[in-house]
């Protein structure tokens, strides 16, 4: 079987690019990502099960992140013993593991997770006790505004009725109704090899890892489900929330073949004339993010200001995507912010854990290579054009009620 | 003060490179650079192993609140991240940003070696108030106020790195580079560079250091003073015992791993407690300090449960223990330097304490060798040292107060 290689390559501009670039006939099967780094002193390794709530029941909400957290909970003993550490975190299309591990037992804690991810019949008992967990973490997250708004703009962004409307994680009410004969079900349905996707990253011998998680993944094409198209509002959504200040959220979506590395540097650019300085001192917090899911991904920017405030920041939000879709930056200006850029993209990536889970990611959504990242070849004119080809932001407010007077 | 359940070293890494201070010019730094090609990023540490001058504590941390923004917006332009830190052995500033601006990421850290231009008053001011909190915030919750009251007693000379409200008076009024003077020399500096980067490129890079302020130009005369810390009232809801014993002359890694049973025995036995236990290591000696808090009801058993701490743990260790608590200290070590950041720091933390270039590859060796023997010595040099002790009552609601 031919494997990855991933590589450090030099592009006509000098500048580096890191792929995983596959070579050979059976590059197609692949789902197993290896990439060795010798002085990297621990090992990182992603499992992503592309399992959510768009394989749920509305009335399960929350069950895939309840047998994931299930499924792991008998071996949680074991990977402390191991100096392990593992982390699960539900997304709204896919479920990622992530463990950390020494060299001499990452093998060892690897072999544990997936025989409890894919072998092992679920433990009733953990059942019952994650499901206690996470209801009382859900109580206590629903007082927060941020969960607020999130939930707010999910349903804003796909409808109410679209699985990626509603939480990823459920509600207390939902998850509480879970019974174990559903999660036992759930499981061996849905939690399967097919589905999933592993990286493995750190000082660790190709040939080997892939000799260690063989028995685990058997090859054959990733298992991919469609989710139906979203439904987003057509309006503005005012949301009322007990607060004094308000949350203005942006949301941008785009499709499979938009430059999501061309949408992360405007997402930077746009948050830089939107946050906090000496001219836009009533900001009080400000936030961008890029999500790629399949089929797309959303650019969102989130702003907390002044309740009187809040409609003029959505106006400025909107322009300060737009701003960058008419003539491209000069060369120098580009540069610059590009070097800025190019910094904080590396910088996301400094634990081998974000590169494990990144090229997970990106293999998940089809990206035959595992691309970490893509900054070198951007120029002033990628970035116009991903400006450009945005449709109009989905605006969602969440504060206390805002008169017409105020916007 | 290192805590080494917090700082943990180094894996079975390759020999660094490292590259000896040149003499007899001694204008460049002592250089140590571990190359890791994960990732085309470099992380630099730049040590001043230097105490503050006499009378004037917190000095060095002052230098580093008066310039920190500053160089939070050099290393911002490309996307880098900037840290100061104060600690027992050395003044030590950080950067990390991509490795083809290494050039210009050391350029921020050769800045911080210059005298800061004659502070503005707003900011020296802003300066000194953020010290003045942070020695505050070491009295005001008991966590941090058991911890400097233990390090008070077993370490006097080991001043808090805010300072104390004397020195910052005398700082306020003072001729920053006549304190400078005292502090910096090109000889104190060293670097350590992990990343994507060679020695040459690390030493082209920083090959010349700013020449030292003229030292001698305070007034001899002054002195620290530590207001008591008996006086404090810090807050707690339950009762907080701590214990600390100096053991200068234990062997390191057979000291860490004591530590390490010693927490696994008492966090088997005071199932309702939070215990911390943990090896501090600087240049001034070595000790194991126990902080335990415990329910209010609890406190008289679990004071008697510390009190004999040691003797219990020495009935108790065997090999089998003392190599699984090795293992996972080695284990932590690898896990808490992941990031290039990180083992920058802790690289350059072993170093700065006098240990060498490569002390932190000797201590993660060593550690695999530690038998229950090594164990048992350090527990009896422990069992010898006198104790210094620490209690913190839970503050109580008056009856008249209560619901």
């Amino acid at each position: 079987m031919s494997a990855p290689i991933l590589s450090v390559v030099r592009n006509a501009a000098g500048a580096l690019v890191m792929a995983a670039a596959l070579a050979g006939r059976a590059a197609a099967q692949e789902r197993v990502f290896v990439r060795p780094e010798p002085g990297t002193p621990v090992v990182a390794v992603q499992v992503v099960v592309g399992v959510g709530p768009a394989d749920e029941p509305a009335a399960q909400a929350g069950i895939s992140y309840l047998a994931a957290r299930s499924v792991v909970e008998p071996s949680r003993a074991a990977f402390d013993s191991l100096g392990a550490h593992l982390d699960v975190d539900q997304q709204k299309d896919a479920i990622a593991f992530t463990l950390t591990a020494a060299p001499d037992a990452w093998a060892e804690a690897t072999r544990l997770l997936m025989v409890s991810l894919f072998r092992d019949p679920v433990d009733s008992a953990s059942v019952v006790r994650q499901r206690a967990a996470i209801v009382r973490e859900l109580t206590a997250r629903e007082a927060s505004p941020a969960d607020a708004l999130e939930r707010e703009r999910a349903r804003a962004v796909y409808g109410a009725e679209h699985p990626w409307g509603r939480p990823a994680v459920g509600t207390a009410t939902s998850v509480r109704a879970v019974r174990v004969s559903q999660v036992d079900a759930f499981l061996r349905q849905n939690f399967t090899p097919e589905r999933s996707v592993v990286a493995v990253v750190g000082p660790v011998d190709e040939a080997e890892a892939r000799d260690a998680l063989a028995p685990h993944m058997p090859a054959g094409e990733l298992r991919a489900d469609s989710v139906p198209p979203p439904q987003p509002a057509d309006s503005t959504v005012d949301a009322e929330y007990n607060s004094i200040t308000t949350w203005v959220s942006a949301t941008w979506r785009f499709g499979a073949d938009s430059d999501v590395e061309a949408l992360r540097m405007l997402a930077q650019l746009a948050l830089d004339r939107v946050s906090f300085g000496p001219s836009r001192r009533s900001v009080y917090n400000s936030r961008a993010e890029v999500v790629r899911y399949a089929g797309g991904g959303e650019l969102r920017l989130t702003l907390v200001v002044p309740p009187r405030e809040a409609a003029q920041w959505a106006v400025q939000l909107r322009e300060a995507v737009g701003g960058y879709a008419g003539e491209p930056l000069s060369p120098t200006v580009f540069q610059d912010r590009l070097r800025r850029f190019r910094g904080e993209r590396l910088m996301e990536l400094d634990l081998p854990e974000q590169r494990a889970a990144a090229m997970a990611r990106s293999a998940l959504l089809g990206d035959r290579t595992a691309t970490l990242v893509d900054f070198t070849r951007l120029t002033p004119e990628r970035l116009r054009d991903a400006a450009g080809g945005l449709q109009p932001p989905i605006i969602v407010y969440l504060g206390p009620a805002r008169s017409p007077a105020g916007g | 003060m290192l805590t080494l359940s917090l700082v943990l070293a180094l894996a079975a890494a390759p020999p660094d490179t490292t590259r000896d201070r040149p003499k007899p010019a001694q204008s460049a730094p002592a250089i140590t650079v571990h190359t890791q090609p994960a990732l085309p990023v470099v992380a630099l540490r730049m040590s001043i192993v230097a105490g503050d001058p006499p009378g004037y504590a917190g000095a060095g941390h002052l230098f580093q609140h008066l310039l920190l923004p500053s160089l939070e917006e050099q290393a911002a332009r490309v996307g880098g991240r900037v840290q100061a830190i104060r600690g027992s052995d050395a003044i030590v500033y950080s950067v990390i940003g991509p490795a083809s601006e290494l050039d210009y990421l050391a350029g921020i850290l050769r800045s911080a070696l210059r005298v800061p231009a004659a502070a503005n008053g707003a900011i020296m001011l802003q300066s000194l108030s953020a010290l003045a909190g942070e020695r505050a915030s070491e009295r005001e919750t008991a966590p941090a106020y058991v911890r400097a009251s233990l390090r008070s007693q077993l370490f006097p000379a080991d001043l808090p790195a805010a300072g104390t409200d004397g020195a910052a008076t005398r700082l306020q009024s003072a001729d920053l580079a006549d304190v400078w003077g005292e502090i910096y020399a090109p000889e104190r500096v060293s670097v350590v560079a992990v990343g994507d980067v060679s020695l040459g490129a690390v030493e082209r890079a920083f090959r010349s250091l700013p020449a030292a302020s003229p030292a001698g130009r305070l007034a001899p005369d002054a002195a620290d003073t530590l207001p008591a810390l008996g006086a404090d009232t810090p807050q707690a809801t339950r009762g907080w015992i701590g214990s600390a014993w100096r053991a200068d002359s234990a062997e390191p890694a057979a000291l860490s791993v004591a530590a390490r049973l010693l927490r696994n025995s008492l966090r088997r036995r005071m199932t309702r407690s939070t215990v911390e236990v943990e090896h501090w290591w600087t240049h001034q000696g070595q000790a194991l300090a126990l902080v335990v808090a415990t329910p209010d009801s609890l406190t008289p058993a679990a004071r008697r449960t510390v009190g004999g701490a040691l003797a219990t743990l020495g009935t108790g260790v065997n090999d089998e223990a003392v190599r699984a608590a090795a293992a996972a200290v080695r284990r932590e070590m690898l896990f808490y330097s992941r990031t290039p950041e990180r083992m920058a720091e802790l690289l350059g933390e072993f170093a700065d304490r006098g240990g060498g270039r490569d002390a932190a590859q000797r201590y993660y060796a060593a550690l695999g060798t530690v038998t229950e023997d090594d164990v048992r010595r350090v527990l009896e040099q422990l069992a010898a040292a006198e104790a210094a002790t620490v209690y913190v009552a839970p503050q109580r609601i008056p009856p008249e107060q209560r619901r």
